[in-house]
């Protein structure tokens, strides 16, 4: 008999021929998850298992942030054919619960010499016997089911948590993250990252306009990410010149998103390099004025990557439940000033004028500017 | 090499606290309540610090020093304390208190007021002398404003008690004056001082109230009935042997004013636009090192973080509060155009201030301030 985790995955079923790939990425990640924990990591029979792990609260609660995982149940394993034992172990792992239960047995090894209703019954009416002060059964609505499952071996468990779902980290391709230190852009990278896509983050930096704080932010949600992420690169990009001249030089109406559109063009410049196949923002229809349609569409205009934008029909408030399961949340709202408000127009343009902004831009020499950016970005690996 | 001129948000430990703390750790260890000699020592040690400490409050016969952890514990054991001992009343406090007063006033239970200031950052005496009835049982006013400078009128406010409210508490917080402006506390005929460590060299963690015979607190923290029984919990003795030492090492005769003015000069001569927020900088009613300087155009924010890249280090208001709000409420308290508030930067000195540290510091001002009024917010 021993203790051990039974990861379960869930997208991954429906895949046909496919589907060894995305295990081979589910177990890679499962295993970098458990490595602190020294646990041992295996796939077997449709369910990855976890043994020996120094500390398997902490293994689970950090492999349930892993994209791909249904969910964890903290199991007992045992020789399926010493049935007296599996009945004192259900007995075992009811014991401090009271209530209502019922047993829900499954058989994957079909010459088993009970079949799942005779199993049901047996360890129900053994579990009953011993707890009737305390438990009743309730086969409709239980508040507890004790699952046991036969396959090679016998496993029960009588908790199961949550994790993250999504499809393993690495199967989706690569995507750049536009992440500043606001509440969307952390969210809109966590859901593009939990269909499987690895992301690498691009930060806008506007010392002295904004601090050293702000940048520690963006790091820390950048940490936050990937965790779920399996780590993340974050670029630096250093953006006081591109904001000064553009403030210099621009209409001031169209300098937010003359700036929006510099942004576009660094990050995917970064992608390129990084062999990224699309860009992720945070922006949401409507949210700010760089955000209308209009708007959104003279952004887009300057790359011909993909743009995902996730969180674009949200509204703030449901961003904002999003990134408070997510735990970027709370870093997010630490008040330092954020490279987009340095140079806030008075009156930006909602419905903004092409012929206007290819002025403005005429007056920047753009290659350098984004070269020397993007040259002079710092790397950090989370 | 950087130079640091933001000592009223805290200062660097002086090496003779530093090592008197050491000491204390490994030598003079023992618990001051315990009962063999070297607890002896440590209790000696203790008193010399409250010596040192009633000295140069200059508190009057019979005042008592208790020790804690610094000068937000000692605002809330004063006024807490005070409050509930007389449990009614008014309590009335200056619109530029710490936060460590203010939020003490307004949940102690009293009926809390605030005492206007003037333009220089004062406390208004007229309107002072409106709010004062008998049945107020608690006044509250700093001795030097931790964002200006401003060296309040306490004898005056004292006699104002006297003459309406003769019963109310004064309380003191003296956590940006003690040692840098001479405090009279007798003089003043405050009941409670404050004053916190870690502003004079000391380390963080220490500080103490200084009572007159006539103060009356109750304590806030119960336990082994230390300090009097007003602050239980075993004493903070490396902390005291490091007040102890950095208040004898403090030069009383410093040449801060001097370099403040300099500073200010050479401020002046590079940027025409900046002003003073707070009283005339070589006036009487302007603590020697403190200087609160607007730059419009540029944002008090950026031109620290610009400050910060040529290895400056100043303050924009309160270090406790530069995250909280954008504009001060002591410059909003004193009418401070918007601009000028929004461009507030706090220049703090320390004795240990050289007049080269002025020169580099003011030519990086100058440098910042010419290139970043360029590119501000319309």
């Amino acid at each position: 008999m021993r203790k051990l985790l039974m990861v379960r995955y869930g997208e991954i079923y429906l895949k046909g021929l496919n589907r060894p790939y995305f295990l081979r990425a589910l177990v890679a990640r499962v295993k970098e998850a458990a490595k602190p924990f020294g646990g041992k990591v295996w796939l077997h029979d449709a369910r990855v298992f976890i043994s020996d792990a120094e500390d398997m609260d902490g293994c689970m609660q950090r492999v349930a942030k892993v994209f791909g995982v249904h969910s964890i149940a903290p199991a007992v394993e045992m020789e399926k054919d010493d049935f007296e034992g599996i009945c004192e172990q259900a007995n075992q792992l009811m014991q401090g619960l009271c209530g209502t239960f019922k047993v829900e047995a499954r058989r994957a090894d079909k010459h088993y010499f009970l079949d799942s209703p005779q199993i049901n019954a047996k360890v129900g009416e053994y579990v009953l016997m011993r707890n009737e002060d305390r438990l009743k059964v309730d086969v409709r609505r239980p508040e507890h089911i004790l699952s046991i499952e036969i396959r090679d071996q016998a496993y029960l468990y009588c908790s199961v948590y949550p994790a993250a779902g999504g499809m393993p980290v690495g199967t989706g391709g690569k995507a750049a993250l536009l992440l500043s230190g606001g509440i969307d852009s952390p969210v809109a990278g966590y859901m593009i990252a939990k269909r499987g896509v690895q992301l690498v983050a691009v930060h806008y930096h506007s010392f002295p306009y904004t601090s050293e704080f702000a940048k520690q932010k963006v790091l820390d949600l950048a940490k936050i990410l990937s965790e779920y992420c399996c780590g993340i690169r974050v670029y630096v990009v250093p953006f006081t010149e591109i904001q000064m001249q553009i403030h210099e030089k621009c209409p001031e109406d169209y300098t937010t998103l003359i700036m929006r559109r510099y942004m576009m063009r660094i990050a995917e410049r970064i992608a390129q390099k990084e062999e990224a196949l699309a860009l992720i923002t945070g922006e949401s229809v409507g949210q700010v004025a760089s955000q209308t349609i209009e708007a959104l569409g003279v952004t887009n205009q300057v790359v011909s990557m993909p743009v995902f934008r996730p969180l674009i029909g949200f509204d703030k408030i449901d961003i904002m439940e999003y990134a408070r399961k997510i735990g970027t949340y709370e870093t997010s709202i630490l008040p330092y000033e954020d490279c987009c408000t340095v140079f806030t127009p008075r009156h930006p343009a909602t419905k903004p004028k092409m012929a206007l902004i290819e002025k403005g831009e005429s007056r920047l020499d753009q290659e350098a500017l984004i070269r020397s950016a993007v040259e002079n970005a710092e790397i950090v690996e989370l | 090499m950087s130079i640091y001129l933001d000592n009223s948000a805290t200062t660097r430990v002086c090496a003779e606290a530093a090592e008197a703390m050491v000491r204390c750790m490994r030598e003079g260890y023992y618990n001051p309540s315990a009962l063999y000699a070297p607890a002896l020592e440590a209790q000696k040690q203790m008193r010399l610090c409250r010596d040192a400490v009633l000295k140069a409050a200059h508190a009057p016969m019979g005042s008592r020093v208790v020790f804690l952890s610094g000068g937000t514990e000692a605002d809330n054991l004063a006024i807490l304390g005070h409050a509930a001992k007389v449990r009614a009343g008014r309590a009335l406090y200056s619109a530029g208190e710490h936060p460590a007063v203010k939020e003490a006033c307004q949940s102690c239970g009293l009926q809390a007021e605030e005492i206007p200031y003037d333009h220089e950052g004062l406390v208004d005496l007229e309107a002072l002398k409106s709010l004062l009835s008998s049945d107020v049982a608690l006044i509250c006013c700093m001795q030097v404003n931790n964002e200006t400078g401003a060296i309040q009128p306490l004898k005056e406010i004292a006699r104002l008690r006297d003459e309406t409210a003769p019963f109310a508490h004064f309380h003191v917080d003296g956590v940006q004056g003690f040692l840098r402006v001479p405090f009279d506390m007798a003089a003043c005929k405050a009941d409670t001082y404050a004053l916190s460590g870690h502003k004079i060299h000391a380390p963080k963690g220490i500080g103490a109230l200084v009572m007159t015979p006539r103060a009356q607190l109750n304590p806030r923290q119960v336990g082994g009935g230390q300090e009097n029984a007003l602050r239980s919990g075993t004493e903070n003795t490396p902390g005291i042997a490091g007040l102890l030492s950095a208040i004898r090492r403090y030069p009383t005769e410093n040449g801060m004013r001097q370099l403040k003015l300099l500073l200010w000069r050479l401020i002046q001569e590079a940027v025409p636009e900046a002003s003073v927020n707070g009283p005339a900088p070589d006036g009487e009613k302007a603590a020697p090192h403190i200087l609160n300087v607007s730059l419009p155009p540029v944002r008090a924010e950026t031109m620290l973080h610009a400050l910060e890249g040529e290895g400056v280090y100043v303050g924009m208001g309160s270090a406790c509060s530069s995250f909280k709000q954008r504009i001060s409420p002591v410059l909003k308290a004193m009418h401070t155009p918007q601009r000028q508030a929004e461009s507030a930067l706090r220049f703090s000195l320390c004795p240990d201030n050289t007049e080269e540290e002025m020169r580099i510091a003011a030519q990086a001002i100058a440098r910042q301030h010419a290139m970043l009024s360029k590119y501000q917010r319309r």
